[in-house]
């Protein structure tokens, strides 16, 4: 904890690729170990500790209550609670299978169609617009980011059920060959519709840090694509995303954590049916739609169970956000030789013979 | 560039003969010729796709909103600010508890939120051990965790044991929520602070207290400040957390102790019944509640602009 700055800090300092890498002290600092000392006592010591304390044990205190309390759920299934399928109260059957699954459908349809229109969206900000117009674009975008789940949540339960209901599924139902996706009747809620609300959600964020991590990318890199030959478009798509695919995939992984996660606006649009889904446009219910419909008139293992459906959930969150910020670290430590491949210059070498 | 194998003859000097270079030389320009078409024709079209991606991500952003003002304005009026709701079928009434339960709940949380979240950040940003880099892990996967969890936890730690619902609980969860946010943007900010005026504040001798209240927290003031308000304008639209904590209600409520409204959760309660009156409320909310959003996230980054402007 003194002088000594040693692998450690090293961790965490990268976990967060925004922040900039600290340099070490320097200086005077360096040669007294000033800033690495601990103050011993003192009200700004107390401060700072006291600070760090109510901030992990508010952190414990949220992991131990909600475990604690879905203990009685726990013992009472057992594994099945994840595994199986049946949600029946009456029968004091509690599975979350159908949840996860729910879950999971939604969040993957949300970012298949956000992570393709977030990068080229992004991209056409950042890269091809002029600045005159992509300026205001992109300040619109960040703005949009701050509109909260329950307006789009709204949004989707009084302007886009109905649009769906009456356009969008018997038009999906009338292609050949995706229409099986697309069975069932015409409820307008359901798994589609959820995954799209959540798409609108994820969208402005993901333009916005994507857009922020394609800004980022050095000149010099842009610069020396260029000079191989490469026109705009090779510049950016062989140096600039590849140069800013750290972050990209924290934004990724950030949208993903926000639509697991995200429970009041898709419990007023995915429509609450607990059997496993036969179709897209069936009704669901996910991990966070279910605490909302059920959680008020869950009493005994019931509600033990719902608090095992949020424990469930924070599990999922968290290896989605460990799992992208050990990601990142892996890629940000291989640093930007990589950032160049060299089939830059294949193109012009394939001279036929 | 060395000459490949096979696509020339040649002389025993190492040299092509003027025929093969001037045939090689042909070769070289049609091949990068009709490369440089494709790839300019790849690129053109890429770049309309991107535009294409741009215009469907507008769609339904622009949709949105226009929809939240559009029907939203309807339901403004004076009485919508100063009155309370009233029974459905009635005419008129308005948000007025709402808005008030918004300003003491969030008020609260950020009360509890902001000190705490700058005393970790002070805690962090110049501590380089494996505590700091836990707690900043922590604070990385807290910010990820979903509010929904959140609000169960408020629920069980406080309402459970205390009995009822309350609007001091909903701050608690949103300031729970604020917390790894603020932390985060407390550290980044500080971390500005270049390490040159912390070694001229030590060497000077004074106290690490003094330099953090002088020195760091005067330099880092725009980008704390920013980040902040974010943070405030992130908790004041959530509505999972107040859900099982502040609950709602119909009146105005003041006593943080008991159950209170708040835009959000007036917004859920209006926007699910079929009455078009209600829903119309619940519109109104809406923008009342993007506009205030709105007004702190342009007010951070004005402020952010104005200040990095203005600085030294």
């Amino acid at each position: 904890m003194s002088t000594d700055s040693g692998g450690g800090a090293h961790g965490g300092d990268e976990s967060h690729s925004a922040s900039p890498a600290p340099a070490g002290p320097t200086g005077i600092a360096a040669l007294l170990g000033a800033r690495g000392r601990r103050p011993r006592g003192g009200i700004y010591a107390g401060v700072r500790w006291g600070g760090a304390l109510v901030f992990v044990s508010v952190v414990v205190a949220l992991v131990v209550s909600l475990v604690w309390q879905a203990a009685p759920a726990f013992r009472h299934s057992g594994f099945s609670f994840i595994f199986n399928g049946t949600w029946n109260p009456d029968t004091e059957q509690f599975g979350a299978g159908v949840f996860i699954i729910d879950t999971l459908i939604t969040t993957g349809i949300g970012l298949l169609i956000v992570i393709p229109v977030g990068i080229a969206t992004a991209a056409a900000l950042s890269e091809f617009l002029p600045r005159r117009l992509a300026a205001p674009l992109s300040t619109c975008v960040d703005l949009l980011a701050a509109v909260p789940s329950i307006v789009v949540g709204l949004w989707g339960l009084l302007v886009l059920v109905p649009i769906f209901q009456r356009d969008v599924e018997p038009f999906l139902q009338k292609i050949p060959v995706v229409k099986h996706l697309f069975g069932g009747g015409d409820l307008g809620s359901g798994i589609l519709l959820a995954s799209v609300v959540l798409a609108v959600m994820m969208l402005p964020t993901m333009v916005a840090l994507t857009r922020t991590a394609l800004q980022g990318v050095s000149v010099a890199d842009r610069e020396a694509a260029l000079a191989l030959g490469g026109t705009h478009w090779q510049v950016v798509r062989r140096a600039v995303i590849p140069g800013a695919r750290g972050g990209i995939q924290a934004a990724v992984t950030l949208a993903m954590g926000r639509a697991l996660g995200e429970a009041i606006a898709v419990a007023l649009v995915i429509g609450g049916g607990v059997t496993l889904p036969h179709s897209l446009l069936a009704n669901g219910t996910t991990l966070g739609s279910a605490v909302i419909s059920f959680f008020s008139e869950a009493i005994g293992v019931q509600r033990s169970a719902v608090i095992g459906l949020v424990v469930v959930l924070l599990v999922f969150t968290a290896l989605a956000n460990i799992g992208g910020q050990l990601l990142i670290r892996g890629r940000s430590s291989k640093g930007h030789e990589a950032a160049l491949p060299d089939d830059l210059i294949t193109d012009t070498e394939a001279v036929p013979a | 560039m060395t000459a490949r194998p096979g696509t020339a003859t040649q002389d025993p000097s190492g040299l092509l003969s003027p025929e093969a270079m001037a045939r090689r030389r042909d070769v070289v320009r049609h091949a990068s010729r009709t490369t440089l078409r494709r790839r300019r024709l790849v690129g053109n079209g890429t770049r309309i796709a991107c535009y294409v991606a741009l215009i469907i991500a507008l769609i339904p952003l622009v949709a949105l909103i226009s929809y939240t003002i559009e029907r939203g304005v309807h339901g403004l009026s004076v009485a919508f600010f100063t009155q309370v709701p009233v029974p459905q079928g009635v005419p008129g009434g308005g948000i007025y508890n709402a808005i008030i339960g918004t300003l003491i709940i969030v008020g609260l949380a950020a009360a509890v939120a902001i000190p705490v979240g700058l005393a970790v950040a002070l805690f962090l940003v110049d501590r380089r051990g494996k505590v700091a880099a836990t707690i900043r892990f922590v604070a990385d996967v807290m910010s990820g965790v979903p509010s929904i969890a959140i609000g169960v936890f408020a629920y069980a730690l406080i309402v459970v044991p205390s009995g009822h619902y309350s609007g001091i609980t909903g701050s608690f969860a949103l300031a729970v929520l604020m917390l790894p946010i603020i932390i985060r943007a407390d550290e980044v900010a500080m971390r500005t602070v270049p390490e040159d005026l912390w070694d001229a504040a030590l060497a000077l001798g004074a106290r690490p207290s003094r330099v953090a209240r002088s020195v760091v927290l005067r330099t880092a003031l725009p980008g704390i400040v920013t980040g902040n308000l974010l943070a405030v304008a992130r908790a004041v639209g959530e509505t999972a957390p107040l859900l099982f904590t502040a609950l709602g209600s119909t009146v105005l409520e003041t006593n943080p102790f008991q159950p209170m409204d708040a835009m959000p959760l007036r917004i859920l309660q209006d926007g699910t019944q079929a009455d078009p009156h209600l829903q119309t409320v619940a519109w109104a909310t809406a923008l009342v509640l993007v506009a205030f959003i709105l007004v702190l996230s342009i007010g951070a980054r004005t402020f952010a602009a104005y200040a990095t402007r203005h600085a030294r």
